[in-house]
């Protein structure tokens, strides 16, 4: 039986034959909804839709793998457990780490997989399968998720980039985040309190002077364009405008402009501060707000590890959560808490776990998900998967879906038919509300 | 080989031979049929202008100096434009140039781990210097294994691709053929009907035996080597309870080699050992060059003519210029078909199917619509298509425009050449090629603009320093010229490569006047203005 699969069949989507008059329809000139490239300036309905309705997504990666025992599928008790108990949360019946004691205040807000089997134990391809919900192919990359959202879900005429990364001693712009879908769409790396390079002005350049070098290209522009005008020209001009509106914006990035109540709610260490940024980002109207925790790997001493590295994250993590909810966002928010993969359940000669992707967890919250979910079981130990096995493939599908982006659908405004998300997998029905 | 295509070349032939009607009026001809049956009126021939600056930047990578450029368009000959093809054609600019193209397009800014960039490329540039013909380029891309130090260059499209067949087995498909038949790896293409799994593991069946081989002593690189035996084979994952079909090496809808069959054991001329490079007494991959290039494989002979169309047409007659099929039809079947019998009829001669392309009207129109048109289609070529610059070709522009190129020029004073010179631009290349060019791996994509880019030109450091007056730059030169207009002139023919018009002349001259005492700021506005506009970053 030939199975249905969306790459094959495309009844509800974009049809083959327009999707080759896109391709072949190009022109030039005044009718510009009618120039192909377009698409990467002003984009069809679907984005203009989710515009309107104000989708973010705010995606924590915790580097070299966290513990799923030490967080979010405890086992105390047992030989694989570990010494943390597990402590009850605020949905009954639902237990996490201690490790994890304001995260725990959280859990109404959160869901939780664990019932993941990535079966990737390599830190380089494991973090792409679970980022771009396709395992590692060398004949094609895929776009990372935040680029996907930058592509299909921030609003096309923002001046803030689409996708911003944080993390420590972070510059620059990871063109491979965002593979077929072009360097528009690539992840904008900031470090806290430093703007993404050459934002500010040089000494020297004042507004009034930039003002009027602009005018000179504005006038060159409109006499070029009179008779030359092509969706490339507008994108390139649109795009000086939105650099001069983001100039004017620059302390967006400055999260020491936040009060000081809530930097010390936040913490002065790293992750603290970069939590608040990522709520000071969010809330200016950025779409997707990517921090990366380091490190989790932890061959050795695996306990201390987690001690210290959890001891960072819960507070800031629960905090930011929190204020979503308080402040109306986290219903429009997607946050997502995953690794590469997880750690095994056996207990190393050296008290560490190694890399395990069989049966670990994420952490998921708002944007509609089923709010205090537990999807899928691991057995007392942690060892297997005992109940609705998923992997990335279907948390991609699932992540898409609470946005309102029919994942089944190709990329738009691409010149080859690539479909958004890996065909062979599908949401997770019951944790989207 | 059919005789439908032994007729075809022999037509080509006799056409070319005879220069019964040279290549570049049978173009015009198919172009003009085609809009003239649409109803479409083409746009006026460009200006001297705009044709020098779009030739410069086509076939040298960069625009011409004031001097070049007044040369030009105060030259009075009517064979001015075929002379400065066949000068630009000859120059080593343009060998550098297509090293770069080629550069881009075979290896797609894939990092250099096993071929260091520089040796590549000059594998690259001194190919196009001697003008080797794409198809005999192709078989030494292809047959060279690393091991012969002459040809090891040529060994990088497989060796930085890590000898990984799909990979290797995916861009020969796309690169060379101009199918990308990547979504047939699991199943037949579930969009593309014409490419089928089969001949997708029939392009892999060439790589599968082979691997790179690391000699123990680790001062020898990394050679490929190939084994004796290994057959691939495939099912679809569409396809519940599909067996395994084998796939022999072939062509995608073609036969394949016959093979001679070995009694098992006895396939080695050097038997696999450790730390010992196999060699098998048949070669599959040493197949593949043959009968990729053979005259009558026409996906490739189409897939060179389409791409060297788009490199001076700015879009292919199909596209993208890896989809090739039925159902993505080119917009002029019948000129598809002539440029892809002549090139094979002219010995895949590079420069010489350049040159037909550069001479066409269809090459020399202006990119601006005919007064009143609104719109036209653009796979109509009724008006000539605006081309993003590269990465290079930005930077070796706004060197050129902002009069850096001139500096470096006069430091060279008798030493100038062009290798000498290129040195010295090489170490501003960096900076712009990281902001502006595409991701590693990754085809060249449509035009973007990109936050990092527009403030790198915005607030950077680098075209600001290049703006500022220096030592004989554009700003320095501009700083004692009294006359606005002669002011105005020298600016526009340095950046933009053409003269100011009247109301250009006269906004720079009241702005100078207005700021009589900010002059060095008003210049070095202006000069900015002209750089950072449409004009400048398309080739028009």
């Amino acid at each position: 039986m030939k199975r249905n699969f969306a790459c094959g069949s495309i009844e509800h989507r974009i049809s083959r034959r327009s999707l080759l008059a896109g391709m072949l329809g190009g022109s030039v000139g005044a009718g510009l909804a009618h120039v192909s490239g377009l698409s990467h300036f002003i984009r069809p309905a679907m984005a203009g839709e989710l515009a309107a309705q104000q989708k973010r997504v705010l995606i924590f990666f915790m580097a070299g793998g966290v513990s799923q025992l030490e967080t979010w599928d405890p086992k105390p008790n047992t030989d694989t457990g570990g010494p943390f108990l597990a402590i009850p949360t605020s949905v009954p019946g639902v237990h996490i780490s201690e490790l994890l004691p304001y995260t725990a205040q959280q859990m109404h807000r959160l869901s939780i997989v664990r019932s993941l089997n990535t079966a990737e134990d390599d830190h380089g391809k494991g973090a792409v399968f679970m980022e771009t919900g396709r395992r590692d192919s060398p004949a094609q990359q895929y776009p990372k998720l935040g680029s996907v959202i930058s592509n299909l879900v921030a609003p096309p005429s923002a001046a803030l980039p689409g996708y911003v990364h944080i993390q420590p001693g972070g510059g620059g712009v990871n063109k491979a985040d965002a593979a077929f879908l072009g360097p528009k769409f690539a992840s904008v790396n900031i470090d806290d309190g430093k703007p993404p390079a050459n934002l500010l002005r040089p000494d020297g350049l004042t507004p009034a002077i930039d003002q009027q070098r602009n005018d000179v290209r504005r006038r060159m522009n409109s006499r070029f364009t009179a008779r030359r005008r092509t969706a490339e020209t507008e994108a390139y001009g649109f795009s000086y405008d939105q650099a001069l509106q983001l100039m004017e914006r620059a302390d967006v990035f400055d999260v020491s402009k936040e009060p000081a109540a809530d930097q010390e709610r936040y913490g002065k260490h790293d992750f603290g501060r970069h939590c608040l940024l990522a709520r000071r980002l969010l809330e200016q109207g950025l779409t997707c707000v990517k921090v990366t925790h380091s490190n989790y790997d932890s061959h050795s001493e695996n306990f201390d590890f987690h001690i210290e590295q959890l001891g960072e994250f819960d507070r800031p993590f629960a905090t930011l959560i929190d204020d979503l909810a308080q402040r109306g966002m986290l219903e429009s928010t997607l946050v997502i808490v995953m690794s590469e993969f997880g750690r095994t359940p056996r207990i190393n000669h050296l008290m560490g776990r190694d890399h395990w992707s069989k049966a670990w967890s994420v952490a998921l919250a708002g944007c509609g998900l089923h709010p205090g979910a537990v999807i899928g079981k691991t057995n007392d130990n942690g060892t297997e998967v005992t109940d609705r096995q998923v992997d990335a493939r279907h948390l991609f599908h699932t992540y898409l879906s609470a946005l309102g982006v029919d994942a089944t659908d190709n990329y738009p405004g691409l010149n080859r038919p690539i479909p958004i998300a890996d065909p062979t997998g599908s949401e997770i029905s019951e944790l989207l509300a | 080989m059919s005789i439908a295509f032994v007729l075809a070349i022999a037509f080509a032939e006799v056409l070319y031979g005879q220069q019964a009607a040279p290549l570049h009026e049978l173009i015009d001809r198919q172009i003009a049929a085609a809009l003239s049956a649409k109803g479409i009126s083409p746009a006026a021939p460009a200006d001297d202008a705009e044709f020098l600056r779009r030739i410069y930047l086509d076939l040298t990578g960069s625009i011409p100096t004031v001097g070049e450029a007044k040369a030009f368009l105060d030259d009075k000959s009517p064979l001015k434009r075929q002379q400065l093809i066949d000068r630009l054609l000859n120059s080593p600019e343009y060998a550098r140039q297509m090293q770069r193209v080629f550069d881009v397009a075979l290896m797609e800014r894939r990092p250099a781990n096993r071929v260091p960039q520089a040796e590549w490329e000059q594998y690259l540039r001194e190919s196009f210097a001697a003008n080797k013909p794409w198809d005999v380029l192709v078989r030494e891309i292809l047959a060279a294994d690393g091991a012969d130090p002459n040809l090891r260059p040529a060994a990088r499209f497989y060796l930085d691709r890590d000898g990984e067949a799909n990979l290797v087995a995916r861009d020969v498909g796309r690169l060379m053929l101009g199918r990308d038949m990547q979504c047939a790896q699991c199943h037949d293409h579930p969009l593309v009907e014409h490419y089928l799994q089969a001949d997708y593991y029939g392009l892999i069946a060439f790589f599968n035996r082979s691997f790179i081989f690391t000699p123990k002593d680790n001062k020898q690189p990394a050679v490929i080597a190939e084994k004796g035996e290994g057959d691939v084979s495939f099912k679809s994952v569409f396809v519940d309870g599909a067996t395994d079909q084998p796939a022999r090496p072939h062509m995608p809808g073609a036969g394949g080699p016959i093979e001679p069959q070995f009694v098992k054991g006895q396939e080695y001329v050097v038997a696999p050992a450790k730390d010992v490079r196999p060699l098998p007494k048949y070669s599959r991959r040493s197949m593949l060059p043959e009968l990729l290039t053979a005259r009558d494989n026409v996906p490739f002979r189409r897939n060179i003519a389409n791409r060297l169309w788009a490199l001076m047409m700015g879009r292919g007659l199909f596209n993208p210029l890896d989809m090739d099929h039925p159902e993505n039809p080119p917009s002029h079947p019948e000129l598809l078909d002539l440029l892809a019998g002549q090139i094979a009829a002219m010995n895949f001669d590079i420069k010489a199917f350049l040159r037909e392309l550069a001479l066409s009207q269809t090459y020399q129109r202006t990119s601006a619509l005919p007064p009143g048109v609104a719109s036209v289609p653009a796979d109509s070529y009724a008006v000539a298509q605006l081309k993003p610059l590269s990465a290079e070709q930005l930077a070796l522009a706004a060197l050129q425009a902002t009069g850096m190129t001139d500096v470096y020029r006069a430091s060279l004073g008798a030493s100038l050449n062009e290798p000498a010179l290129y040195a010295k631009l090489a170490g501003n290349l960096g900076p712009f090629v990281s902001t502006f060019a595409g991701q590693a791996g990754q085809p060249e994509q449509d035009f973007q603009a990109t936050l990092e880019q527009i403030l790198f030109l915005s607030n950077g450091g680098v075209l600001r320093s290049w703006i500022a007056p220096q030592g004989g730059n554009l700003a320095n030169r501009l700083g004692p010229v009294k006359e606005p207009p002669a002011v105005a002139e020298e600016m526009f023919l340095s950046v933009l490569t053409r003269r100011p018009v009247v109301e250009e002349a006269a906004e720079l001259k009241a702005e100078l006047e207005r700021r009589a005492q900010e002059r060095p700021a008003v210049l070095q506005e202006w000069i900015w203005g002209l750089a950072a506009s449409d004009e400048f970053r398309f080739n028009h």
